[in-house]
C-alpha cells in the first residue's frame, strides 16, 4: 500500500506540476517538489483558509512542497488516510486523536490551530444560557453521540446533568428556531453564523471559557513520518504558520480567496467573513502572540488531559510532539 | 398444462395518453407551493417559487456540480448493470452457481455505505472512484434480481424446441432466455437510475471535492432552506428524466408484448439445499474479506479481518459490552425497519391494484410515485426529519419510501401481464374487475410482488440506517458513523458483519415465504 500510494501521490504532482508549468507559473525554485496531501477534517470553507492562503501565495512551493488540500466530509474520518501515509498530516482534534491512539494509530499531535475548542452552547436572546448554571432546567438540542461532551462540561462546572433534558436533534439550528429546544450544542462558527445570516440573533457560551479545554484542529501525524519525513513536516507547518498568521491579518481577503480557489462549493461570502472573523478569537490568544501560531504549553496540554479524562480518554502527555513546532518557529 | 398467451401490455409499454399527469403535477405544485407560504420562517420547506429563484441565481453552480454528479451516477449505472448482466448469465448459464452468485451479491449489496465510503476512499485517493463504486453498487442488485426472474420467465415448449435441435444452454440464453429477460431488465434499469444518483451523492460526502452530494451537506448545515429544495428538486428532476428515458428506450426495444406463461417450469438444475448454499456464501465471503485486506494491503487500523471481528464479538474482555452496544443498536433499528418494510410493501401492492381497478388514476399517481423515490434520500432524510419529528413517523416513512416504489413498479408489472386467454374465460363468466383481480391478476403479480419484497430488504435496511447516520442519530446507523469517528474499527467492522448478515437472512426469510406461496400459485418459478 505504501508503495502504491507513493507512486499515485508521485504520478499526481508529476501531472500537478506539468500544469504548473503549462500556465506559465515555473515553480520558484528548480528542486523537484515532493508531493504531500493534509487532509482537511471538514468540507472546504474559510475554517482551513489559512491553508488556502499558504498554497495561494507559493508559500509551500518555496519549501520544496507541492500540497494537496484532501477536503474532508461528513464521512470521510481523517484518521485512515493518515495512518496509510496517503495524507502526512491531517487535521483532528485532541478527543478524536485520543481515541485513535487508544486504538492503535501511532500519532503525535504537532500543532493546535484552534486553542479553545470550538463547541459553545448556542440559545436565543430572550431565553440566553450565558453561563453552564443556565442550562438547569431548559432542554438541549444535540446529537446523543456527544453527551459526554455535555457531562464533562457539567462536571467541571458542578452542574447536575439531570437537571436538563437532552433532545436528540440532528446538526441544524432548525429546532432551536422553531421553539422545539431552548438551546443548542453546536460550533462557534456554524449554526450560530448560519443563524446570523438569516437574520436571528443569537447567545453562545464557549464552553472553553467554562473549562471545556480540548485542543481542536489539531495537526497530526504518524510517530513513522516523525521519525522519517521531518523535513516535510518542517515545511509543511511552515507554510501553515505563515498562512494562518496572514489571514489573521485581513479575514476578509480569506474569505474572498477561499471562495476564488472553490467556486463550486456554494459558499456565500458574507457567510464566509463571518465565520472567517469569528474563528479568530478560538486560534489565537496571549500564547500564540509570545511563542507563534500552533503552540501549547506543559499547563495547557495538563487542562486537555484533564478533559479527556472526563470524556473517558486516558492520555499522557507524550500524545503531543512540539519539535516540529519548535523548529517552525525557532526557538 | 402450458399456456402460453400474449397479456395486456405490461406497464412499461403502456403510453400516458391523456392530460392527467400534467393536471395532477400542476396541482401537486400548487400544493407544494402553499404548504411552503405556509411554513415559510421556520426553516424546513421552501416553495416552487423560492427554488426558482435561487435556480435562475445559482444556475452555473447547479449545472456544474450536477454535470460532475450525473457523470459519476452514469458510469456507476453503466459498471453496475454490466456487472449485474454478467452475474446473471454466470447463473442461468451454470444453474448450479445461482443461489451462490445471488447470496454473494446479496451481501455485498448489503454493506452498509457507512462503512464502505471511508474505506472507498483510502483505497482511490482523490479523485472520483468511491463516487462511481457507490453508484455501481447502489444498482448492480436491483438489475440482478429481476433478470434473475426474467430469465427464467419462458414458456418450457422453447427451452424443449432448444434442445430438440441439439443446442445446450448458451443457445437457450441467447435465443429464449435474453429475449424473455428484456422486459425484466429495463423494469430494473428504471429502478436503478435513481439509485445510481443517490449512491454518487452518498460517495461524495467520503472527501469529494465537488457535487450534488457536496452542495447537499453544506446547504443544510447553513440552514439554507432554498439551496437544499433546489437540490432536491433538480436531483429529482434528473431521476424522472432517467426513468422516463429508460422506458421510452424499452418502449421502442420492446415492439412486441412479450409472451407470459402459466407453465410447469423447465426442470434446473440440482440444486443443493438453503443451508449448503449459505454456508458456501459464508465461507466465500469470508475468504474475500480476508484476501482484499492482503492483496490491497490494507492498514489494520481501520482494515479489521475476519479474525478481529470473531476476536471483538466473542474473545475480547469487553466482548459482552460489544455485544451489548451492538444488541441495543440494532433493537432500536429494527423498531423502525419492520413498520417501514411492510407499510411500503402493503402501499406498494396496494396502488398497484387501486390503479388496475381504476386506470384513470394512473395519470396522477405514476408521476407522484416516481417522484417520491426519486427524491434523493440524503437531501429529504433531514428535512423528512424536521417536518414529521423526530419520532417513529419520520423515519418510518422514509423506509417506507423507499420499499414502496419497487415494490410498485414490480406489482403493476405483474398486475398486468394476467394472462389473455384467461382473462378471456373470466370475460365470458361476465366477472367483474374484482373477480379478476383476485382470480387472475394478484396471482400473476405475485412473483413480481416477491422480487420486490426480497430486493426491498436491502433497500430498506440502506434507508434506516442513511436516516439514523443523518437524522436521527439512533441505531445501528448512528454507531456505525460514530464509530467511523471515534476509530473504533472494531465496533464498526462488528456492525457492518452483523447488519449484513441480519439482511441476508431477512431476505432469505422472505425468499421462504416466497417459496411456499408460488408453490400454490406461480409454480414456473419455484423449480
Amino acid at each position: 500500500m505504501q508503495k502504491t500510494m507513493n507512486r499515485r501521490a508521485l504520478i499526481g504532482g508529476g501531472a500537478a506540476a506539468a500544469g504548473t508549468l503549462a500556465l506559465g507559473l515555473a515553480p520558484r525554485r528548480l528542486f523537484a517538489q515532493t508531493p504531500v496531501t493534509l487532509q482537511l477534517s471538514w468540507l472546504h470553507s474559510a475554517q482551513f483558509a489559512g491553508s488556502y492562503i499558504a498554497q495561494d501565495r507559493g508559500w509551500w512551493i518555496e519549501e520544496g512542497l507541492e500540497v494537496a488540500l484532501s477536503q474532508g466530509g461528513p464521512n470521510a474520518p481523517v484518521e485512515p488516510p493518515v495512518v496509510s501515509g496517503t495524507a502526512l498530516v491531517g487535521i483532528s482534534a485532541a478527543d478524536y486523536t485520543a481515541a485513535a491512539v487508544e486504538e492503535g494509530a501511532p500519532f503525535k499531535i504537532l500543532g493546535v490551530a484552534m486553542q479553545k475548542n470550538p463547541f459553545v452552547i448556542a440559545s436565543l436572546p430572550d431565553n440566553p444560557v450565558n453561563e453552564p448554571t443556565d442550562l438547569v432546567g431548559k432542554r438541549i438540542g444535540m446529537a446523543l453521540a456527544n453527551t459526554p461532551v455535555l457531562q464533562a462540561l457539567c462536571a467541571l462546572n458542578d452542574v447536575d446533568i439531570d437537571g436538563i433534558e437532552i433532545v436528540p436533534t440532528q446538526y441544524s439550528a432548525q429546532p432551536l428556531i422553531a421553539g422545539e429546544v431552548d438551546c443548542l450544542l453546536c460550533w462557534e462558527t456554524d449554526l450560530p453564523v448560519a443563524m446570523a445570516m438569516q437574520g436571528i440573533d443569537s447567545v453562545t457560551m464557549l464552553m472553553a471559557d467554562f473549562g471545556y479545554a480540548v485542543h481542536s484542529q489539531t495537526y497530526i501525524a504518524t510517530e513513522d513520518s516523525l521519525a522519517n519525513r521531518r523535513a516535510d513536516l518542517v515545511a509543511l507547518m511552515r507554510g501553515e504558520v505563515r498562512g494562518w498568521d496572514a489571514y489573521r491579518e485581513d479575514t476578509d481577503a480569506a474569505a474572498e480567496l477561499t471562495l476564488q480557489m472553490y467556486p463550486d462549493a456554494g459558499l456565500d461570502l458574507e457567510t464566509q467573513k463571518l465565520q472567517a472573523a469569528r474563528q479568530v478569537p478560538l486560534m489565537f490568544s496571549e500564547l500564540t502572540d509570545a511563542n507563534g501560531f500552533g503552540w501549547w504549553t506543559e499547563e495547557t496540554v495538563a487542562a486537555n488531559i484533564e478533559t479527556l479524562g472526563l470524556l473517558g480518554r486516558d492520555v499522557t502527555p507524550d500524545l503531543w510532539d512540539r519539535s516540529i513546532l519548535e523548529e517552525v518557529h525557532g526557538t | 398444462m402450458t399456456v402460453t398467451t400474449a397479456p395486456a401490455r405490461p406497464a412499461i409499454l403502456q403510453k400516458p395518453v391523456s392530460f392527467a399527469p400534467w393536471i395532477s403535477t400542476a396541482i401537486l405544485l400548487a400544493l407544494w407551493e402553499l404548504a411552503g407560504r405556509q411554513l415559510s420562517g421556520t426553516f424546513v420547506l421552501a416553495s416552487p417559487s423560492e427554488v426558482l429563484r435561487y435556480l435562475a441565481e445559482e444556475w452555473r453552480m447547479m449545472a456544474r456540480a450536477l454535470a460532475v454528479t450525473l457523470g459519476n451516477a452514469a458510469l456507476g449505472f453503466v459498471f453496475g448493470n454490466l456487472a449485474a448482466i454478467a452475474l446473471a448469465t454466470l447463473a442461468s448459464v451454470w444453474p448450479r452457481t445461482e443461489r451462490v452468485v445471488a447470496g454473494l451479491a446479496l451481501l455485498v449489496f448489503c454493506l452498509p455505505l457507512v462503512a464502505t465510503g471511508p474505506i472507498l476512499r483510502v483505497l482511490f485517493g482523490p479523485g472520483d472512484g468511491p463516487q462511481i463504486v457507490l453508484a455501481a453498487l447502489a444498482v448492480y442488485y436491483t438489475t440482478l434480481i429481476p433478470l434473475l426472474v426474467g430469465l427464467r420467465a419462458a414458456p418450457a415448449t422453447w427451452f424443449d424446441l432448444v434442445r430438440s435441435y441439439g443446442r445446450g444452454r448458451v443457445s437457450a440464453l441467447v435465443h429464449v432466455r435474453a429475449m424473455a429477460a428484456l422486459p425484466y431488465l429495463f423494469t430494473g434499469l428504471q429502478i436503478a437510475a435513481p439509485a445510481a444518483f443517490l449512491g454518487a451523492m452518498v460517495g461524495e460526502f467520503t472527501g469529494a471535492e465537488r457535487g450534488m452530494g457536496v452542495l447537499t451537506v453544506r446547504a443544510i448545515r447553513a440552514l439554507d432552506v432554498e439551496m437544499t429544495w433546489a437540490l432536491a428538486t433538480v436531483a429529482t428532476g434528473v431521476a424522472i428524466l432517467a426513468y422516463a428515458v429508460i422506458g421510452a428506450l424499452a418502449r421502442r426495444v420492446l415492439k412486441a408484448p412479450p409472451p407470459v406463461i402459466l407453465a410447469a417450469p423447465a426442470p434446473a438444475g440440482a440444486r443443493s439445499s438453503a443451508l449448503q448454499t449459505g454456508a458456501i456464501v459464508t465461507v466465500l465471503a469470508l475468504l474475500a474479506w480476508w484476501g482484499a485486506i492482503r492483496v490491497f494491503d490494507l492498514n489494520p487500523f481501520f482494515a479489521k479481518g475476519p479474525g478481529d471481528v470473531f476476536a471483538a464479538l466473542i474473545l475480547a474482555d469487553d466482548a459482552a459490552e460489544t455485544r451489548a452496544t451492538l444488541a441495543g443498536a440494532l433493537g432500536e433499528t429494527l423498531v423502525f425497519l419492520l413498520p417501514g418494510y411492510i407499510a411500503g410493501l402493503l402501499a406498494g401492492a396496494g396502488l398497484a391494484m387501486l390503479l388496475v381497478l381504476m386506470p384513470i388514476l394512473a395519470g396522477t399517481a405514476m408521476p407522484l410515485a416516481i417522484a417520491l423515490r426519486s427524491v434523493p434520500i440524503v437531501t429529504t432524510a433531514p428535512l423528512v426529519v424536521l417536518l414529521l419529528g423526530r419520532g417513529a413517523t419520520g423515519t418510518i416513512v422514509l423506509v417506507a419510501v423507499m420499499v414502496f416504489f419497487p415494490t410498485f413498479v414490480a406489482c403493476l408489472h405483474g398486475l398486468r401481464q394476467a394472462p389473455g386467454q384467461i382473462m378471456d374465460v373470466l370475460d365470458s363468466y361476465a366477472a367483474g374487475p374484482v373477480t379478476r383481480l383476485i382470480r387472475v391478476r394478484i396471482p400473476a403479480m405475485l412473483p413480481a410482488f416477491f422480487a420486490a419484497a426480497r430486493m426491498a430488504v436491502p433497500a430498506s435496511v440502506l434507508a434506516v440506517t442513511v436516516v439514523e447516520w443523518l437524522a436521527t442519530g439512533a441505531g445501528v446507523g448512528s454507531l456505525m458513523a460514530l464509530s467511523a469517528s471515534l476509530s473504533d474499527y472494531d465496533m464498526l467492522w462488528s456492525a457492518v458483519v452483523l447488519v449484513s448478515a441480519l439482511s441476508a437472512l431477512g431476505y432469505a426469510a422472505v425468499g421462504a415465504v416466497e417459496r411456499r406461496i408460488l408453490t400454490l400459485y406461480a409454480p414456473e418459478q419455484v423449480a
